[in-house]
């Protein structure tokens, strides 16, 4: 009888140590079957910036007549920037020299739009005494977002 | 030695667009000095004052912080 006894101990623990042993699977997680995608949402009303072009002279239209990157001591830079959409948008135009490392804003406009369809908005600088000579650049930004840049240069 | 950077402090810029603008008035401002920046006439207050009538009573009467519409020139 005790024979009986420690045997079906014996076997009780070996299948208990058994079972402490044995690696648990890991759950393989059955994906949903994909429900019908919904179309995405039509993109919000508002204005984009569709072009940035810089130039020395602008048409009544505000678009850039005499494009160009490259420009003299005297001319008045011009940058033309073309909207489409509808609504209202701030525009800035920081405009900057670069000398070696060093970079200095030369100037910086805004402009806060009201458009209801394509529009056409321009910003210029001019300097009395001329430009110093070298690297310049304009950036644009649409409601504090970049939305374009041109480098020019000052011969 | 370092190289001094040029002065831009006499740097004249502009803006203009097809669209209307808005233009936020700030202290000191009249239709006139707004007419003047926008249009480069002072005399042209008429096409601001015509354009606000629906806040503007008085063209003499503007208040900081007024959003005009500034119609394209």
């Amino acid at each position: 009888m005790k024979t009986r006894i420690l045997f079906t101990l014996l076997v009780s623990a070996a299948l208990t140590l058994a079972a402490c042993g044995k690696k648990e699977e890991p759950k393989t997680v059955t994906a949903p079957a994909p429900a019908t995608v919904p179309a995405p949402a039509p993109a919000p009303a508002g204005i984009a910036v569709s072009s940035v072009t810089a130039g020395k002279a602008i048409g009544a239209d505000k678009k850039v007549t005499a494009a160009t990157d490259a420009f003299a001591k005297g001319d008045t830079m011009y940058v033309s920037v073309d909207t489409t959409g509808s609504g209202t948008a701030k525009l800035d135009a920081k405009w900057i020299y670069r000398k070696g490392d060093k970079v200095a804003v030369v100037k910086e406009d805004s402009m806060t739009i009201n458009a209801t369809g394509p529009a056409t908005n321009e910003f210029h600088v001019s300097k009395p005494d001329g430009w110093p000579a070298g690297d310049y650049e304009v950036e644009v930004m649409l409601d504090g977002k970049p939305a374009g840049s041109k480098k020019l240069t000052v011969k | 030695m370092s190289e001094e950077m040029p002065d831009f402090s006499n740097v004249n810029g502009g803006s203009s667009s097809t669209a209307t603008k808005i233009y936020v008035v700030v202290s000191g401002d009249s239709l006139s000095k707004i007419a003047k920046r926008e249009y480069g006439e002072a005399n042209e207050w008429k096409r601001i004052y015509e354009a606000n009538q629906d806040i503007l009573k008085d063209p003499d009467k503007i208040y900081p912080g007024q959003k005009l519409k500034i119609p394209p020139k």
